[in-house]
């Protein structure tokens, strides 16, 4: 879901720079200590980064015919958390803006906002909490990316409602007419795109599991024993 | 997804061109534009940024027309929206919907129309810089700012794999297409997954060869980069000033024209 470029009116454009900023340049903070900690990770990160340019760039079969796009991010922020992922979804829009004309340089923050920061988060959020209380790991992971899509597609929706509110001044009830009529057209496309892009993710991180399973210990996502315990399920 | 953008950029004549110069033409037509409140400036912005690009970039106008219509779909559904929902004013027309009023006002289809001038304005500019720019000579201008090294780094790096598996994943879908890989919904899905595992681990794979391959070469946190300076000439600094005080101008005395 990306809000296009001159979309959103001042002063809302320059409010979601303000919120995303200063998460971005947190998610930097975090990105050097780690890459000052373990220098292997940078090209590990970029390869990554690069991964979910080109897997949200794939269109995925779509049962309504629309045209639908993973976004990447809710297995982003499964694997590397959400700070990290904050500013891989950085980059990615950039070049999404560049290369693909997906979204804008004035809505960069919005976008970022809603792809990069709120989305992952929550679906960080989920996938820590539920694999405390043992919920299988391809159930978690289907969950926590159809949440990251449901999360981005929400705050979008708000986004457009709080720029665009029903009877033009911001009241509680213009925005939240106006939110509805957002959420309700755009689900359309999204609820089944979040499902599609869940099942996707567990069936990666399944195969991913069998064959490599050495990479999620690694990334200490998930450790040996739970591995073990996976392949001798299947 | 065939070609990007950024192809284009590398045979443009204006890659040539100071990257300050095109950076701050592009930013000055994207604030300029979403700051109008009325159509007639993004429309001025818009039709300046296509001539530029047409007839200095050199992009081919039937390939121009069809990236401009690449949002065309989430830009009128939520045009349509803002034209139902916000604004006030006298209705224009309206109808009844399960015991609901839908209408639209006059003051929605301004703002509808307004939302769509600034759109238009905005992707012409964004155009404008990612077809006369490829993304090696923007990264010369973010290494001049102070973005953490390792921020640059990462982007350079997933720079150059996006072609690489940009290339994989074509390959693998055209060898699962020609097997019936793609037939029906539950084929295509399974084909889709097998793809992103293989490009997951392939994509991580490259990345500790990289790794290692970039150490024995005394990779030390920073790429340097030999960067080609481009001057600004007189003629471009006129143009450029001209087309500035003209959009100021156009934006100061429309400012309150509205189409309705």
């Amino acid at each position: 879901m990306h809000i296009f470029e001159g979309f959103l009116p001042s002063p809302w454009w320059q409010l979601w720079f303000v919120f995303s900023i200063p998460v971005i340049m947190f998610g930097m903070y975090r990105l050097n200590k780690l890459v000052r900690e373990r220098r292997e990770i940078v090209p590990l990160l970029a390869v990554a980064g690069a991964f979910i340019f080109v897997l949200s760039s794939l269109k995925l079969p779509s049962v309504t015919g629309s045209s639908s796009h993973p976004t990447g991010t809710g297995m982003a922020a499964v694997l590397f958390g959400p700070a990290i992922t904050s500013v891989l979804g950085l980059i990615v829009l950039i070049y999404q803006a560049l290369f693909l004309s997906h979204g804008g340089i004035s809505t960069l923050g919005a976008n970022v906002a809603s792809m990069g920061i709120v989305g992952p988060f929550i679906a960080y959020a989920f996938y820590k909490a539920a694999a405390k209380v043992n919920m299988n790991f391809y159930l978690n992971v289907f969950l926590a990316t159809a949440l990251a899509d449901w999360v981005t597609y929400v705050v979008t929706s708000t986004q457009l409602a709080l720029a665009f509110p029903a009877g033009g001044a911001l009241t509680v009830s213009g925005f939240l007419s106006s939110f509805t009529a957002f959420a309700a057209v755009f689900a359309t496309t999204q609820v089944p795109l979040a499902i599609m892009e869940g099942a996707l993710t567990a069936l990666i991180m399944k195969y991913v599991v069998q064959v490599k399973g050495d990479m999620l210990v690694n990334l200490q996502v998930l450790t040996s024993d739970t591995i073990n315990k996976l392949k001798g399920a299947m | 997804m065939t070609s990007i953008l950024d192809d284009y950029a590398l045979n443009s004549p204006l890659r040539e061109k100071n990257n300050w110069l095109k950076i701050a033409i592009t930013v000055f037509g994207i604030v300029v534009g979403v700051s109008s409140n009325s159509p007639v400036t993004p429309f001025i912005i818009a039709l300046c940024m296509s001539i530029a690009t047409i007839r200095f970039s050199k992009v081919p106008l039937s390939l121009y027309l069809k990236i401009l219509a690449a949002p065309a779909g989430f830009v009128l559904v939520s045009v349509v929206i803002i034209a139902f929902f916000s604004g006030n004013g006298s209705e224009i027309f309206g109808f009844d919907l399960w015991d609901h009023r839908f209408g639209v006002s006059t003051g929605g289809l301004n703002m509808a129309l307004v939302v769509l001038a600034r759109t238009i304005s905005g992707m012409s500019c964004l155009f404008f810089l990612s077809l006369s720019t490829p993304m090696m000579e923007l990264f010369f201008v973010l290494k001049a700012t102070r973005f953490p090294d390792s921020f640059i780094e990462i982007a350079m790096m997933m720079y150059r794999y996006i072609f690489v598996f940009m290339e994989v994943a074509m390959g693998i879908k055209y060898a699962q297409t020609v097997r019936l890989g793609y037939k029906d919904f539950r084929t295509s899905f399974r084909s889709m997954g097998m793809m992103g595992t293989s490009l997951f681990i392939r994509a991580w794979e490259q990345g500790e060869k990289l790794y290692v391959s970039m150490n024995s070469r005394c990779y030390d946190g920073r790429f340097v980069l030999l960067e080609e300076k481009h001057p600004v000439r007189i003629s471009e600094v006129v143009l450029t000033s001209a087309y500035f005080v003209l959009v100021l101008v156009v934006f100061y005395f429309t400012r309150n024209i509205l189409l309705i």
